[in-house]
C-alpha cells in the first residue's frame, strides 16, 4: 500500500517535472527539472529494489545535470540564463516526434509481457544485472573504465590553461624572435620565419 | 526496525543536527577568540550565535533586481536537507540509524554530490554578478573535492567488503581505518572542507567576491544557510568518525558516547581549520586537488584494494 502510494507520487513528479523542462523559461531552470525528474526514477528504481542503481543515478544526475546548466547557458546569447527565453522550437517536429515516441513507449507497456510474479527474496537486482550485462567481460570493461579516466585527465592536461610553455593565453608570442636574440645574431637581420 | 527504533532514529537525526550545529558554531567563536589571543570567555560564546541570530532576523530582507526567487528560497532548504539524509545514513550506535539502507555509503554520497546544486542555486538566483561567480566558482571546483571524497569513502568500505556503514564501522574491531589507510583521513578532511565551503577553501563565499554566493542574502534567509553549512559539517564530522575512526567502537564507555566524541574531534578539526589555515586561492587549490590530492586518493584505494586481496588469502 505504502509501496504503490510512492510509486505514484513519485512517477507523478517524474512526468510533472519533465514536462516542466520544457515550460521553464530560464536554461538553469529547466537543467534543474530534470534533476528532478531523474531523481523520482531513482526513487522508483530503489522501490524496485535496485538500490544502488537508484541512488548512482542521483548522484551521478547531481553533477552532470550542473555541468549541463553551465554549458547551456555558456552557449547561449544570454549569459546569465536569467532573462526569459522559451525552451521549445521547431514546433511542428516536436510535435510530431513527441506523439510518435509517446505512442511507441505507451504500446510497448501495453503489449509486452511483464512478469506477474513478483520477484523472489534474497535477489540482489543490481549483483544479477552486472553479471547479465558485463558477463566474463569484467576486466575489459574495468580496462576500459580506467582508459576512460586517463583520456578525461589527458584532454583537462590539454586544455589546460597553463601548459609546459606557460599560460595558453600568452602562447601567441613568437619563439623565433627570443632565438634570434639569444643567438647572438646580427642585428637587423631576420630570424628564421 | 520497529515503528518506535524509527521514530527515535528519525529524533536522533534531528536532535544531532540541532545540537551539533550549535556546538560548531560555539567552537568556531571560541576557536576565532582563542587564536587572536583575546579573552575567550567560553560561557559567554555560548549566547554568541544566539545574540547573532538574533541581530541577522532583526535586519532587513534585501533583495535584487528580478532574482529567481523560488529557486533562492529552496537553496538553503535543499543544503539543509541533503545534511540531514547525510546524518540519517550514520549509525549513532548499533541499530540507531534512521536511513537503514544496504548502500548507505552511497546514499552519504548521492546527498553529498548534490550540495553543489544548492551552492549554485544560492549563487545563481540573485541575479547579481558576484554571488553568480561563486556560484560558478563552486562547480569549477567540485570535482576536485568530490573525487578524492568519494574515493576515500569507497577505499574505507572495502575492507568491509559492504556498502553499508554499520558493517564498515564492524570491519574496524581490531584496527581503525585511520590508521590500516593512514592516507584515508586527511584527504576525507581536506575534501569535507571543499564540500562544506568552509575555512580555507570557502571559495564560493570568498571575501575575493566581498562574500560571493551569499552576498546578497540577508536576514532569516542567511541564517538558515549559515545553519545548513554548518549541518553539512556535522553530516562529514560523524560519517568521519564511523568510517574512519571506527565509529561507536571503544571500551568502557557506551557506544552512542563514543561516536558523539569522535564525531566532535572531527568536528572541532574541520571547524578550527577556518582559524588556523589560510585561505587558499581556487586555482592553486584545483591544481593541487589534480595534481596531487586525486592522484593520492587514487593510491590510498589502491592501498586498499591491495589489502583487501591479501586478507582474503
Amino acid at each position: 500500500m505504502i509501496l504503490d502510494v510512492t510509486f505514484w507520487a513519485f512517477a507523478a513528479l517524474a512526468v510533472f517535472s519533465g514536462w516542466r523542462v520544457f515550460r521553464a523559461d530560464s536554461m538553469v531552470r529547466a537543467a534543474y527539472w530534470l534533476l528532478v525528474s531523474f531523481a523520482a526514477v531513482g526513487v522508483i528504481l530503489v522501490l524496485m529494489k535496485a538500490q544502488f542503481l537508484g541512488l548512482i543515478l542521483i548522484l551521478m544526475m547531481g553533477g552532470e545535470m550542473t555541468i549541463m546548466a553551465v554549458f547551456m547557458v555558456a552557449f547561449m546569447m544570454n549569459p546569465a540564463g536569467l532573462n526569459p527565453m522559451t525552451m521549445v522550437h521547431r514546433n511542428r517536429v516536436a510535435i510530431v516526434a513527441g506523439v510518435v515516441s509517446f505512442l511507441a513507449i505507451a504500446a510497448l507497456g501495453l503489449f509486452a509481457r511483464f512478469p506477474t510474479a513478483p520477484a523472489p527474496g534474497g535477489v540482489d537486482p543490481t549483483r544479477k544485472l552486472g553479471v547479465e550485462l558485463l558477463g566474463d567481460s569484467m576486466l575489459v570493461f574495468q580496462t576500459a573504465g580506467v582508459t576512460l579516466l586517463a583520456t578525461m585527465i589527458a584532454a583537462i592536461a590539454i586544455s589546460s590553461a597553463r601548459g609546459r610553455f606557460g599560460n595558453a593565453d600568452e602562447g601567441s608570442v613568437e619563439p623565433v624572435q627570443l632565438v634570434a636574440a639569444d643567438a647572438g645574431d646580427e642585428p637587423g637581420e631576420e630570424g628564421p620565419r | 526496525m520497529s515503528a518506535l527504533g524509527v521514530i527515535v532514529a528519525v529524533l536522533s537525526v534531528a536532535v544531532a543536527a540541532a545540537v551539533g550545529v550549535y556546538i560548531a558554531a560555539w567552537v568556531d567563536i571560541v576557536l576565532a577568540r582563542a587564536v587572536a589571543g583575546v579573552a575567550v570567555r567560553p560561557l559567554e560564546a555560548l549566547v554568541a550565535p544566539l545574540s547573532w541570530g538574533a541581530a541577522a532576523a532583526l535586519k532587513a530582507r534585501t533583495t535584487t533586481e528580478r532574482p529567481d526567487a523560488e529557486t533562492w528560497a529552496l537553496a538553503p532548504a535543499l543544503l539543509a536537507a541533503l545534511a540531514a539524509v547525510g546524518l540519517a545514513a550514520v549509525p549513532l550506535a548499533p541499530g540507531l540509524l534512521a536511513a537503514d539502507v544496504a548502500n548507505g555509503i552511497v546514499l552519504f554520497g548521492a546527498a553529498m554530490a548534490l550540495v553543489v546544486v544548492a551552492v549554485f542555486l544560492q549563487g545563481w538566483s540573485p541575479n547579481s554578478p558576484l554571488p553568480m561567480i561563486g556560484g560558478y566558482r563552486f562547480i569549477a571546483e567540485g570535482l576536485s573535492y568530490e573525487i578524492p571524497l568519494a574515493v576515500v569513502l569507497i577505499a574505507a568500505a572495502l575492507p568491509a567488503r559492504s556498502l553499508a556503514i554499520a558493517p564498515i564501522v564492524l570491519s574496524q574491531e581490531n584496527l581503525w581505518n585511520v590508521v590500516r589507510q593512514p592516507l584515508g583521513l586527511p584527504l576525507y578532511l581536506m575534501a569535507a572542507l571543499g564540500l562544506a565551503f568552509w575555512g580555507p577553501l570557502a571559495l564560493p563565499e570568498g571575501e575575493d567576491l566581498a562574500g560571493g554566493s551569499s552576498l546578497e542574502v540577508s536576514g532569516v534567509s542567511r541564517i538558515l544557510w549559515r545553519i545548513a553549512q554548518l549541518m553539512i559539517l556535522v553530516a562529514v564530522s560523524a560519517m568521519g568518525a564511523a568510517v574512519f575512526l571506527g565509529g561507536w567502537l571503544g571500551p568502557l564507555l557506551p557506544g552512542a558516547a563514543w561516536m558523539i566524541a569522535k564525531t566532535l574531534v572531527l568536528l572541532v578539526l574541520l571547524v578550527g581549520a577556518r582559524h588556523l589555515v589560510a585561505r587558499v586561492p581556487t586555482e592553486r587549490y584545483v591544481i593541487a586537488s589534480w595534481a596531487i590530492l586525486i592522484p593520492l586518493s587514487l593510491l590510498d584505494v589502491f592501498i586498499a584494494g591491495i589489502q583487501a586481496l591479501v586478507a582474503a588469502r
